[in-house]
C-alpha cells in the first residue's frame, strides 16, 4: 500500500501539483476576513519599506547635494522617516502574526476533517492500511503543509507584494530604468524554473532515501535480537552502508544544485542589476546630470528586492514536500471506502434475536469467506462459533456488527433486516467484547465510561461489580482513578479484559458478541473471567466466537466453521457424540489420545 | 565553541577540504567587499561630472568579474564544507549501527527504539549542520563581518562606522534571546503535537472500540479540543515567531538614520563624499547578515555539542559481550550441560534463577514448562548468551559457550522468539534470513516443516510477497510459523522454540512438533510452552518455578512424581473427564 502510494507520489505531475495547490488554497475561504486584514497591514507594511528609501532620495538630492539644511523640513523628514520605520516594525509585526494565525486555523481545519474522515470510513480500509501510515495523514502531513503555509506561502505573498511596491516606487523614479530593469523578471524566473524543475527531483529523491535509511535503521533496532541471534550483523551492516550511501550521494547532488542554482546565482543576477544601473546612471551622466538620491534609492530598492527571493527559493522545497503531503491527505479525503450505511427505517431493538439467512460474503470479490451461512439465535440464547483461524467465524461478527457492507442473504435482528436499524441503535444494543481489550489513555473510570458523560460514577461502578472487575480496581493506589498509560500496558492482560467488560456492560447491551475474549487471558484469571462471563450472558442473546472450546460448553447452539460453510452444529455433547470435527479439536485441545 | 574542538578529528580528516573551503570562504567575503566600494568611487564621479566612459567600463568589469568568481567560488566551497558534513553525518550513522550491532539485548531493554533513531536521526542532523552551517556561519560571521568593517572603517571613514554599529549587538543579542525563547515555546508547540499524535495513534489503533460503542463523534470532539491546543501553542510560538524580522528592520532601520544623519554631517563637514555615503549604506546592508549568523551560530553550536555529546555517550557504552582473545573458531556441538547456581538480571535483586543443573544430550528434546517469569526465558537466554554475569556453567560439548566465538555459537543455534519478529521484505527473504543464497525449493522445505507453506501458497504473490507495514498482514500464527520456518532452514545443532507455538491451533502444533521430530534426529531441541501438549513428548520435562527447577524427569516419571506437573496434567484431563460426562 505504502509502496504504491510512494509511487504515485512521483507521477504527480504539474498539473496534478495545481490542482492539489488549488485544492489547498481553497481552505483559506473561511478566513477571508482575516486574510483581509493581514493582508491590508502587509500592503501598509510594504509602503513604509517603499517610503524610506525615497525619503531618503528626498533628504539626498533636495538638501544634502545643495548643501543646504533647513531646520524644519529636515526634522520634518527624520521625524517622517522615524515614524514610517516605527509604525512599519509594529504593523510587520502584527501581520505575520496574523497570516500565521490564519495558517494554523487551515492546519487544524484540515487535520479535523482528515481526523472525522477516517473516523467514517469502513474496517476494510483499515485492513489494507497500516495504521502508521493513517496516523502520518492526519499529522505529520498536515505539518508539512503548515510549513509550506508559514514559511513558503507567506513569504511568496510577501516577497510578491514587496516586488510590486518596488517596482511602483522605480517607476515613480524613473520609467526607463524601471523598465529595464523588468529585464530580470525573466532571468529569476529562469532560475527558480531550472531550481524547482531540477530541486524537485533530487530533493525527492534525498527525502526517499532518508526514508529508506531510517526504515532499515529502526527495524535493524527493533529486530537486532533477531539480527544477532542468526549471526546476520555483517550482512545487515553491508545493507545498511549501501543504503547510507545512497543517502549521501543524494544529499551531494543536492548540495550541487542547491550551490548552482540558489543564493550564489541569486547573488550573481544581484550583481548583474548593479552592473545594469551603474552603466545607465553612468551612460546618462555623459550627457545629462543624474541626481545622486536617485541612484541610491534604486541601489537599495534592488537590495532589498533581492533578499525576499532568495528566502523563498530556499524553502521551495518545503513547497515541493507540502504538495506531496497534500496531495496524500487528499488522497485519504476522497478514500471511497466508507462504512457500511444504515437506512435507519427500523425503530427499536427489543428482543435480540439474530437471524442469518443464507449469508455469503467475501473480503476482496474473489475468496469468499463465509459460504451461505444461515443460523438463528433465539432471544437470550447463546451461540458459539468454533472452527481454525480464517475458518468465517471473525466474518460473522464483523457481518453483524456492521463493520462491512454484505452484498448476498440477509441478516435480520427482530426480524428486520440489520441494515435499516440506525447506527446509534446497533452500537447501544449490541455489546462487543474483543480479543484484545483495547485500553484507551486515561483512567480506569474514563476506559469504562469512554465518552458517555451521562454514565453517573455509581453506575460505573455496578458494571464493575457486575463484572467482578471491582475488586482489582478498588484494590489499586487510586481506585478507579488510576491512571491508565499507553494500551494499558501496566495491567495484566485479564484485568484488561475486566475494564473492557465492565466498558460493555456500562451500556447494558440487549446483545453480547464476544469475539475470544478468552483468549489471551492467564489461567489464573480466568476463573474470575468465567464467572463473569456467565453473569453477562444471563438474560442476553450471546454470539461468542470461542478459542477454548472449554468456555462455550454450556452454549445453546455451537456452529463449528470450516473454509467458511458451517460443517456441524449442536450442543457440545451432541457434537462430541457426532465425533466429528468438533470431536477431534476437543480431543485435540485436551491433548487425548484415542 | 567546544564541540569543533571535540569535531577535530575529523576537521583533521578532512584537511584539505576545510582549509581551501575555509580560504574560499575568506576570499568571497573579500571579493563581496567590492560592489559597495564600487557605487561609491561611480556615483562620486557622477556627482562631481567627472565620469569617464573609461572609468566606467573598468570598474563594471571588474564587478562583473568579482561577481563570477564569486559565484564559483560560493559554489565550490558549499561543495567542500557541506559535502564534508554530508561525509561526517555518513560515517557517524555508520559507526552507530555497526556499534547497534554489537550491543547485547541488555542494553535494548534499557533504551527505547525512539530515543536510539533519535540519536541516529536528529542528533546526527544537528552535528551534520555543527560541520556545515555551523563551520560556514563562523568564518563568514567574522570574515564578511571583518572585511565589511574594515572597508567602512578603512576606505570610509573610522567614526561613522563606529556610530553605526552601535546597535549591531543588540540585533544579535536580541535575535539570541528570541531563539532561546522560540526554543522553550516550541518545546510545548511539540508536546501539544506529540499529543495529537498520540491521539490519533490510538483512535486508529482503538478504532473497533470506538465503532463498536458508536462513539466516532465524541471522539472526533475530542480529537478537536487537542487540535485547538497545537494551534494556541503554534500561536505562542508565533508570537515570538514575528518578532524576528520587525526587530531586525527596526535596527537596521535605526543603524541607517545614523548612517544617514551622522554621514550628511560629515559630507558637510567635507570628511566625506556623497559617493562614500552611498557606499556605506550599501555596507550596512552587507553587514546584516553576519550579524544575523552570528546570532545563529550560537544556537547552532549548542544544539550540536548536545548532540554530538549524547552521540558519543551512545557509542561510549561497551561492548559487554565480545569474544574472548582465544575464542574457538569452531561450530560447537555435543551435548548440552546446563550448571548455574545463580544469576540476577541487572538491577534485579531476586535472582532469575537458582541452582538450575541440568543436562540435554545430543539429539534428545527438552521441554520446559512453567508460569511467566517461573525462569523459562532466562534459561534460553543463557543459552544464547546473551549474559555473561552468571556464578556457574554452560558447557557445549564439553566446552564453556563463552569460549566459542559468538558467531559461531550462534550459528549452532536456531531461535525462534516469543514475539516474532520479522523484517519487512519478502516471505522468502524471512525465511532465508541466516541463508540469504538458500534456494526456493530449500526455503520452500522449511516452510513445509512448520506448515506455513500452503498458507504462503495462497498469497497473491507467493513466496514473494512482501511482509510488514509494506506488505500483507499477518496472523500471529503464520508469524509464528514463518519464524519457526526461519530458523529450521538452517538446520541447527540446537533449535530453540521460546513458547513459538502459542498462536498456533492444536493441530496445526501436533503437526509441527511431528515434523520436527522427524527431521531434527541427532540434533538437540529445546521447547517452553504454557501448553503441556507441546512438550509432553520431550525426553526431558523441567517444571520451572521461581527461578528453580521444581522437577525434572520424562512426561511418565513427572506422571509417577505426583507433583507440580502431574497436578498440571490432570486438572486438564480431569477438566476433559467432567466435561465429557465421565465416560472416555
Amino acid at each position: 500500500m505504502l509502496a504504491k502510494e510512494t509511487q504515485k507520489q512521483q507521477e504527480l505531475t504539474g498539473r496534478d501539483q495545481w490542482i492539489v495547490f488549488q485544492r489547498l488554497l481553497k481552505y483559506l475561504a473561511p478566513h477571508k476576513k482575516m486574510l483581509i486584514l493581514a493582508l491590508g497591514l502587509l500592503i501598509l507594511t510594504v509602503l513604509g519599506d517603499v517610503l524610506g528609501p525615497l525619503l531618503i532620495k528626498i533628504f539626498i538630492d533636495d538638501y544634502l547635494t545643495p548643501g543646504s539644511f533647513p531646520t524644519g523640513p529636515i526634522i520634518g523628514l527624520a521625524g517622517a522617516y522615524l515614524f514610517i520605520q516605527t509604525s512599519n516594525v509594529i504593523i510587520s509585526y502584527f501581520q505575520l502574526l496574523k497570516f500565521q494565525e490564519v495558517a494554523l486555523k487551515i492546519i487544524q481545519q484540515l487535520r479535523i476533517d482528515a481526523f472525522a474522515k477516517v473516523h467514517g470510513l469502513g474496517m476494510r480500509y483499515f485492513d489494507q492500511t497500516p495504521a502508521g501510515g493513517i496516523v502520518s495523514r492526519v499529522t505529520n502531513d498536515t505539518e508539512a503543509i503548515k510549513e509550506m503555509f508559514v514559511t513558503v506561502l507567506i513569504g511568496f505573498i510577501q516577497s510578491t507584494f514587496l516586488i510590486v511596491g518596488v517596482y511602483i516606487a522605480m517607476f515613480f523614479l524613473n520609467i526607463r530604468l524601471a523598465l529595464i530593469t523588468l529585464l530580470l523578471l525573466p532571468i529569476l524566473g529562469w532560475i527558480i524554473y531550472l531550481y524547482r524543475k531540477y530541486s524537485s527531483v533530487f530533493y525527492q529523491d534525498l527525502r526517499e532515501r532518508l526514508g529508506q535509511l531510517n526504515a532499515k535503521l529502526s527495524e535493524s533496532i527493533q529486530g537486532m535480537g533477531m539480527i544477532q541471534a542468526f549471526g546476520q550483523e555483517t550482512r545487515l551492516k553491508d545493507e545498511f552502508n549501501k543504503i547510507n550511501d545512497k543517502h549521501w550521494q543524494a544529499g551531494k547532488r543536492n548540495i550541487k544544485i542547491d550551490g548552482l542554482l540558489l543564493r550564489p546565482a541569486i547573488d550573481l543576477v544581484y550583481a548583474l542589476a548593479l552592473i545594469m544601473l551603474l552603466s545607465y546612471f553612468g551612460i546618462t551622466s555623459f550627457s545629462n546630470t543624474v541626481e545622486v538620491g536617485v541612484i541610491y534609492a534604486f541601489v537599495t530598492y534592488i537590495d532589498r528586492f533581492f533578499e525576499p527571493i532568495n528566502q523563498v527559493m530556499q524553502r521551495l522545497s518545503i513547497f515541493q514536500q507540502a504538495i506531496v503531503a497534500a496531495s496524500r491527505v487528499f488522497l485519504l479525503l476522497d478514500e471511497q471506502e466508507k462504512a457500511p450505511r444504515q437506512f435507519g427505517t427500523a425503530g427499536e431493538i427489543t428482543n435480540g434475536e439474530i437471524e442469518f439467512r443464507n449469508v455469503s460474503f467475501s473480503y476482496d470479490g474473489n475468496k469468499e469467506v463465509l459460504k451461505n451461512i444461515s443460523f438463528k439465535a433465539k432471544p437470550g440464547q447463546t451461540i458459539a462459533l468454533v472452527g481454525h483461524t480464517g475458518s468465517g467465524k471473525s466474518s460473522i461478527i464483523n457481518l453483524l456488527l456492521r463493520f462491512y457492507e454484505f452484498e448476498k442473504g440477509e441478516i435480520l435482528i427482530d426480524g428486520n433486516s440489520v441494515k435499516e436499524y440506525e447506527t446509534d441503535e446497533l452500537r447501544r444494543k449490541m455489546g462487543l467484547v474483543l480479543q484484545d481489550p483495547f485500553l484507551f489513555y486515561g483512567t480506569i473510570a474514563s476506559n469504562i465510561r469512554l465518552y458517555d458523560q451521562t454514565l453517573t460514577n455509581d453506575e460505573v461502578r455496578k458494571a464493575s461489580e457486575f463484572v467482578q472487575a471491582n475488586p482489582f480496581i478498588e484494590a489499586l493506589p487510586q481506585g478507579y482513578n488510576q491512571q491508565v498509560t499507553e494500551r494499558g500496558s501496566t495491567f495484566s492482560s485479564g484485568q484488561r479484559q475486566l475494564v473492557a467488560f465492565a466498558r460493555t456492560m456500562a451500556t447494558d447491551p440487549k446483545i453480547l458478541v464476544l469475539d475470544e475474549a478468552t483468549a489471551n487471558i492467564d489461567t489464573e484469571t480466568e476463573v474470575a473471567i468465567q464467572a463473569s462471563l456467565e453473569r453477562m450472558r444471563r438474560g442476553r442473546t450471546t454470539i461468542a466466537i470461542a478459542h477454548r472450546l472449554s468456555t462455550i460448553q454450556d452454549a445453546d447452539l455451537i456452529l463449528v466453521l470450516h473454509n467458511g460453510e458451517i460443517v456441524e452444529q449442536g450442543t457440545h455433547q451432541q457434537l462430541l457424540y457426532q465425533r466429528g470435527l468438533y470431536h477431534k479439536m476437543y480431543l485435540l485441545q485436551n491433548g487425548i489420545v484415542e | 565553541m567546544k564541540v569543533f574542538w571535540e569535531l577535530g578529528w575529523f576537521f583533521k580528516e578532512r584537511k584539505k577540504q576545510y582549509t581551501l573551503g575555509i580560504l574560499l570562504l575568506l576570499m568571497v567575503a573579500f571579493l563581496g567587499v567590492l560592489p559597495p566600494r564600487i557605487i561609491g568611487f561611480v556615483v562620486d564621479r557622477i556627482s562631481e561630472g567627472s565620469l569617464t566612459p573609461e572609468y566606467l567600463a573598468t570598474w563594471l568589469a571588474i564587478l562583473a568579474g568579482a561577481a563570477l568568481v564569486m559565484y564559483v567560488l560560493r559554489y565550490i566551497w558549499r561543495l567542500l564544507i557541506f559535502g564534508s558534513s554530508i561525509i561526517l553525518a555518513r560515517n557517524l550513522r555508520a559507526q552507530l549501527f555497526q556499534h547497534f550491532t554489537q550491543m547485547s539485548p541488555a542494553f535494548y531493554q534499557k533504551r527505547r527504539v525512539g530515543d536510539l533513531m533519535a540519536h541516529a536521526t536528529n542528533d546526527l542532523q544537528a552535528v551534520q549542520q555543527t560541520a556545515g552551517a555551523g563551520v560556514l556561519t563562523l568564518v563568514d560571521s567574522i570574515a564578511t563581518g571583518g572585511f565589511v568593517i574594515a572597508a567602512m572603517a578603512l576606505t570610509i571613514d573610522w567614526k561613522l562606522t563606529l556610530i553605526v554599529l552601535l546597535p549591531m549587538p543588540l540585533m544579535a543579542y536580541m535575535t539570541n534571546y528570541y531563539g532561546k525563547l522560540m526554543h522553550e515555546r516550541f518545546h510545548g508547540a511539540q508536546q501539544a503535537f506529540s499529543g495529537l499524535n498520540d491521539k490519533t495513534q490510538e483512535s486508529i489503533s482503538g478504532m473497533k472500540v470506538i465503532k463498536t460503542f458508536g462513539q466516532e463523534q465524541q471522539d472526533i470532539d475530542d480529537f478537536k479540543s487537542l487540535s485547538e491546543r497545537v494551534v494556541e501553542e503554534n500561536i505562542r510560538v508565533a508570537r515570538v515567531d514575528s518578532l524576528f524580522d520587525p526587530t531586525i528592520s527596526a535596527i537596521i532601520g535605526i543603524c541607517y538614520f545614523l548612517a544617514i544623519g551622522f554621514g550628511c554631517y560629515f559630507v558637510v563637514n567635507g570628511e566625506m563624499t556623497i559617493g562614500d555615503l552611498v557606499a556605506f549604506t550599501a555596507y550596512l546592508g552587507l553587514l546584516v547578515w553576519p550579524m544575523l549568523a552570528f546570532g545563529w551560530l550560537f544556537n547552532i553550536v549548542e544544539r550540536g555539542r548536545a548532540s554530538y555529546d549524547r552521540i558519543q555517550a551512545l557509542l561510549a557504552e561497551p561492548v559487554d559481550i565480545d569474544d574472548r582473545e582465544d575464542a574457538i573458531d569452531e561450530e560447537p556441538s555435543g551435548d548440552l550441560v546446563f550448571s548455574i547456581e545463580q544469576f540476577n538480571f541487572t538491577g534485579d535483586e531476586r535472582a532469575a534463577l537458582k541452582d538450575v543443573h541440568f543436562t540435554v544430550k545430543q539429539g534428545e528434546t527438552l521441554g520446559i514448562a512453567g508460569k511467566t517469569g517461573s525462569g523459562k526465558s532466562a534459561i534460553l537466554r543463557l543459552l544464547l548468551r546473551e549474559f555473561d554475569d552468571y556464578k556457574g556453567s554452560i558447557l557445549f560439548g564439553g566446552i564453556a559457550i563463552d569460549s566459542y566465538k559468538m558467531q559461531r555459537l550462534r550459528q549452532a543455534i536456531g531461535y525462534v522468539p516469543q514475539d516474532h519478529f520479522l523484517f519487512s521484505t519478502s516471505i522468502a527473504g524471512n525465511i532465508a534470513f541466516a541463508q540469504p543464497n538458500a534456494g526456493l525449493r530449500e526455503i520452500q522445505e522449511a516452510a513445509s516443516l512448520a506448515h506455513i507453506h500452503e498458507d504462503i501458497e495462497n498469497f497473491t504473490e507467493g513466496y514473494e510477497t512482501m511482509v510488514g507495514e509494506r506488505g500483507v498482514s499477518l496472523s500471529g500464527g503464520q508469524k509464528q510459523r514463518i519464524s519457526i520456518a526461519r530458523a529450521l532452514l538452517k538446520e541447527p545443532e540446537l533449535l530453540i522454540l521460546d513458547d513459538s507455538l502459542s498462536a498456533v491451533d492444536a493441530k496445526t502444533e501436533e503437526a509441527i512438533l511431528q515434523s520436527l521430530k522427524t527431521t531434527r534426529s541427532g540434533k538437540t531441541t529445546i521447547i517452553t510452552s504454557h501448553r503441556l501438549s507441546a512438550i509432553q513428548h520431550a525426553h526431558q520435562i523441567l517444571v520451572m518455578d521461581k527461578g528453580t527447577i521444581a522437577e525434572i524427569g520424562s512426561h511418565e516419571e513427572l506422571m509417577k512424581k505426583k507433583g507440580h506437573y502431574y497436578e498440571m496434567y490432570e486438572l486438564q484431563r480431569l477438566e476433559a473427564l467432567v466435561e465429557q460426562g465421565g465416560e472416555l
